[in-house]
Parts: C-alpha cells; structure tokens; sequence
C-alpha cells in the first residue's frame, strides 16, 4: 500500500511515470493486440517510411518496427532485470564477508580488483560468443560482469556502518555475527543496494543492447533493441533513421527511468 | 618516496601473473565445444580433430595453460587460428590507430565534461547546475553505437559536414607510409598534411561520439569533487581575502586535482575495451574492432591475446596513475607512508 500511496503522490510524478514505462515495456506485448505481427514480415513494404498503417515505419525485411519496439523489451527488461538479481544475490554475502578484517576478505578484494582490469563488456561478449548465443548466456554474462560492483559497493557500504556506535554496542552485548548482519547491517544499506540494483539494471538494459547490436545474444527472428538498431544501423547513412530510432528512444527511455527510480530511493532512505 | 614506487612496482610481476591467468581461464574455460562453432554443423569428426589437433585444444587443461605459460615467457601470445598471423603483430598494427581515437575523444569527453561540471559545481543548485545535470543524465541514458549512428544521420546525411563512416581514409585516399601504425601520427611523420586532413576529417565522427558519451562521467565527477572543493575552508578563506572569483575557482581547481586526474586514467584504460563497438560502427580498423571480428569468428589464441593485452594495459596505467598521485598529492603520500 505505501508503493501505491509513494506513486499517487504527485511530488514524485516523475517516478511514477517512469515505473508505468517500465511496466509497459515489460508487460505490455501481453495485452495490446498488434495491428502486424511483430515476428511475420511483410517482404513489399520493406524499409517503408512511419505512416498511417506501420506508424513506426517497417525494417529491411519487412517487419513491423512499433510491435517489434514493444515486443523486444519483455526480452530485454527480463534479461536486465534477472541478471540483476541473481548477480545480488551473489554479491550480498561476498561484500559482506569482504568487509570483514580478515586476510579471506583482503584476498576476495584482490581477486575482483584483477578482474576488475579486464573491459567488462569485452567479456560479456568473448562469453556469449564462445559459449553460445543464447538467453541464458547473456544472463550469465550480465551476472557476471556485475558481481564485482555489487560486491565492492556492498563491501565499503558495510565498511561504514560497521564503524557506528550501534554496531560496537550490540557486539558488546554479545551480539552473534548473523544477529549483527540481519538485525543491524542489512537495514542500513538496503536502500543503497536497491538504488544501485536499479542503476545495474539500466547499465544492463545497455550492455544486452550492444551485446545483438554485434550479433550475438538475441538475435532475429527474436525482437531485441540491440539487433534492431543493427538492422536499421546501414540505413543510417542513406537517411532511413526510423528502424534504428525508435528502438534507440526505447533503450533512451527505459534507462532513464531506472535512473530516475535510482535517484528516488536513494532520497527516500536519505531522509529515513 | 623511492620506497613507495618501489612497493607499488614489485606488485606489477604478481599481477601480471593473476592478468595473465584470468584471460586464459575466460577464453578456456567453456561449457560448450568451440570446435563445434569454428567447424560449423556439418563437418565430419575428422575435421573436427584436425581444428582441435590445431588449436591445442586434444590436451587438458593444465597442459595447455602450461604451453600457453611457457608461450609468455618467450614473448608471443600465439598466432591467429584463420590467418596464422602472430597475435602481437596484429596488436602492434592496430594498436596506435585505437590509441589516436582514444586521445581524440579523451580530450573532448574532458573538455565538455569540464564545461557541464564546472557549470554544475559553480552554480549548485541553481538553473544551469540542472539544465547541466539534466544533459548529463540524458547523455549518460543513451548507449554509444545508438549516439554514433545519430550522429551519422545528422552530420553526415543531413548536414553533409562529415565524410562517410567508411573507416580512417576515403575510400580513394592512399594511407600514408607506415612507421607506428597510426594513420594520423604516421601522415605526420611522412609529412603528409594533406592525408592527414583528410584522416582528421574522418576522426570527427568517432570522437565526438565517444567523448559527448565520456563526458557525462567525466562531468560528474567535475561537478562533485570541484563543489566540494569550493565549498571547502580554504577557498572561503580566499573569497574572504577579497580573491577574484577567477583565481579562487582555480584555487578549486588545484584542491580537486588528485580525483579528475584519477578520472582521466580511469576513462583512458577503460575506453581501450569500451571503443571496440564504435570502431566496429565506423569502421576505425582499431585494436577493438579487431578484436570483435576475432571473437565473432572464435579465433581462440586472437582473443586471448587481446584480453590478457587489455588487462595488463589497465594495470599498468593504475600503478602508474598510484605513482603520479604520489607524486602531485602531499596528502596521499603522508597517507602511505
């Protein structure tokens, strides 16, 4: 209920705008009856101009761009947003087990700063190429590029709270070491992990866009941002801008939404 | 001070070691089969030993990271599997070309992104800190390929201002002779200002996409480490003194150094993995464009050479970026010591 009464508030119409976008782009292929199937192309009209009938025009094969914008962000949120997750899950108790004084979490720490020297979505892409274009793998790969942030974000976030007076009290009280992560660590830094889990969903959002814009991952006849704006990509340069745009604003649309959703729970729980 | 140095470069060897462990297990470390992949579906068993037979890939795990171990130390990270051609030559060749692009956009992420966050850490909290934050926010939204290929629509299609997104020259123009690999140094070492023109015209593109994209984070960081530092006792001391605004916004400037230049370093490493797509749009003939193609077609010793390529780049640039700072920042060193 509190969700519902934060999203009526009209303070925050920003936020509610962007989580109906994000809810649309997620849910909505379910329920709009498309006027063209987004996965049957209709070979004579091929790259037509945004008109009465395909309002967002049609791509080098004939399909419809505006279905296919919509369709292809169930993939691409699903793919973000489980990446996301799973790659929390993971590095929740890694940063946690990392902000301890022992040599274990010094050497956890090294680890990730090695990784951390390698391009990131080079990897994404050397793993998807090498282990096979599909979801799964692209999944994978957003996990695994995004554990280390997690870890180290969580890591210095309970770094600083370890340091308050509570923590010192309740150790002093003989406090357990899991009493003392659920009771009093967790709380503290939910909101900066919600905040950041937002912002990796975006960051994301992208790094799936550019994994099809090369080819791998979602490729066609499956809808994805990223290998519609390669359709489109050619055509750039002889002035047909409607294949690449509208999957572009899309991709535009949906990362400015988490980023805003962010920017709010970092607030909300400033003023807790 | 030596004794600092000194720490931070005995680290260089064992790091390199990790570096160059890590990229082997990325690449061979697989669930799948990649033979499968190079050999396409319908080729009969034999070929497929054969392509195993070639790559190495018939022995285990351990005694290929043996070999590929004692490869390092003789200095050669293999040779490409289609072309036979040694993966550092490659490197070499492409290298100073994405090294060109890198500076270019560099310099223009730093300048735009020094203009929104000066504007933003000036003017906090007032319109143009938001009218700054507002573009930073919607750069920052839109992914690099997607702004490259806009800016091909406007710039080149309908303003006509840019040559085609062909790759470095026109497709008619002769590369200059070849010393360092980069067309741009290289046209000046020919002396070819002509040649050069033309390549810097085909720069523009690229670079500006790459930098507007830059600079958002680059903006950021501007913005919050120059805020704080104006925000700071000592340049309310210098306002008090009755200090030009001139010269105690540069007073600032000196105070936030440490975090922009880190900044820099970090976009400087970081931008050698993230252009390889915008080379590929624009067809730049770079090290990561190259390094694309290798992995499109699972060129196994070509990617492996590159990740572990990449990963010692970064490392290098930190422990020098960590002996800079040593160097220009008092506070650090007392700090370490």
């Amino acid at each position: 209920m509190t969700v519902v009464k934060l999203l009526l508030n009209k303070n925050n119409i920003f936020v509610t705008f962007s989580f109906f976008i994000l809810l649309f782009f997620s849910f909505g292929s379910f329920f709009i009856s498309f006027p063209h199937d987004p996965y049957v192309t209709d070979i004579a009209n091929r790259l037509l101009e945004p008109n009465e009938t395909y309002i967002f025009g049609t791509d080098e094969v004939g399909f419809d761009v505006f279905s296919r914008t919509i369709v292809a962000g169930k993939i691409d949120l699903f793919i973000s947003l489980s990446g996301t997750i799973v790659a929390l899950i993971i590095g929740l108790p890694l940063g946690l087990l990392a902000s301890e004084k022992t040599r274990r979490a010094e050497r956890i720490m090294k680890v990730l700063d090695m990784f951390q020297a390698f391009p990131l979505l080079v990897l994404a892409i050397v793993i998807v190429a090498m282990w096979g274009n599909n979801i799964r793998n692209v999944i994978f790969a957003i996990i695994l590029i995004n554990v280390p942030r997690f870890t180290r974000l969580i890591r210095s976030e309970a770094l600083t709270v370890r340091e308050k007076r509570f923590i010192e009290v309740a150790t002093a009280m003989g406090g357990s070491n899991s009493r003392i992560i659920f009771k009093h660590l967790m709380p503290n830094i939910l909101g900066t992990l919600l905040a950041q889990a937002s912002i990796t969903t975006a960051h994301s959002i992208v790094v799936v866009a550019a994994l099809s814009f090369i080819g791998i991952g979602v490729v066609p006849p499956e809808a994805s941002w990223g290998s519609m704006i390669r359709a489109g990509s050619q055509y750039m340069t002889t002035g047909q801008w409607w294949t690449s745009l509208f999957p572009g604003l899309a991709i535009l649309v949906c990362v400015l939404s988490f980023n805003t959703i962010s920017q709010f729970i970092l607030r909300k729980y400033e003023s807790l | 001070m030596l004794k600092i140095i000194f720490k931070k470069l005995i680290f260089i060897p064992i790091a390199s070691f990790i570096v160059s462990s890590l990229a082997f297990l990325v690449v061979n470390v697989t669930p799948g089969d990649p033979v499968e992949v190079i050999a396409g579906g319908i080729a009969s068993e034999e070929t497929k030993n054969e392509i195993r037979a070639e790559l190495g890939l018939d022995k285990n795990l351990s005694e290929r990271y043996l070999s590929y171990l004692n490869d390092l130390s003789e200095g050669s990270l293999g040779s490409s599997f289609y072309t036979k051609v040694p993966v550092l030559e490659s490197i070499n060749q492409y290298l100073f070309d994405t090294f060109e692009l890198i500076i270019m956009s560099l310099i223009i992420a730093l300048l735009l992104g020094f203009i929104f966050g000066s504007l933003g850490a000036y003017f906090r909290g007032k319109f143009p800190d938001k009218i700054s934050n507002l573009i930073l926010s919607v750069i920052q939204a839109v992914p690099d390929f997607f702004l490259g290929l806009l800016l091909i629509y406007f710039l080149f299609f309908k303003l006509q201002l840019v040559p085609a997104p062909v790759g470095r020259l026109g497709l008619l123009d002769l590369p200059p002779e070849e010393v360092t690999g980069g067309l741009l140094i290289d046209s000046i070492i020919a002396g070819n200002w002509d040649t050069f023109k033309i390549g810097l015209k085909h720069a523009i593109l690229p670079s500006i996409t790459l930098g507007i994209f830059y600079s958002s984070y680059f903006g950021r960081t501007t913005r919050n480490v120059l805020g704080n530092a104006l925000n700071s006792n000592q340049v309310e001391f210098a306002k008090a003194l009755g200090l030009s605004k001139l010269r105690v916004f540069l007073y600032a400037l000196v105070d936030a150094r440490t975090p922009i230049i880190t900044y820099i370093a970090i976009l400087f490493a970081g931008l050698f993995g993230a252009s390889a797509i915008i080379e590929t749009v624009f067809a730049w003939n770079g090290i990561g464009g190259w390094a694309i193609d290798k992995i499109l077609m699972l060129d196994i010793p070509a990617i492996q050479g590159f990740i572990l390529f990449a990963g010692l780049i970064t490392l290098f640039t930190y422990t020098f970026l960590d002996i800079l700072i040593t160097f220009i920042d008092p506070r650090i060193r007392k700090n370490t010591l």
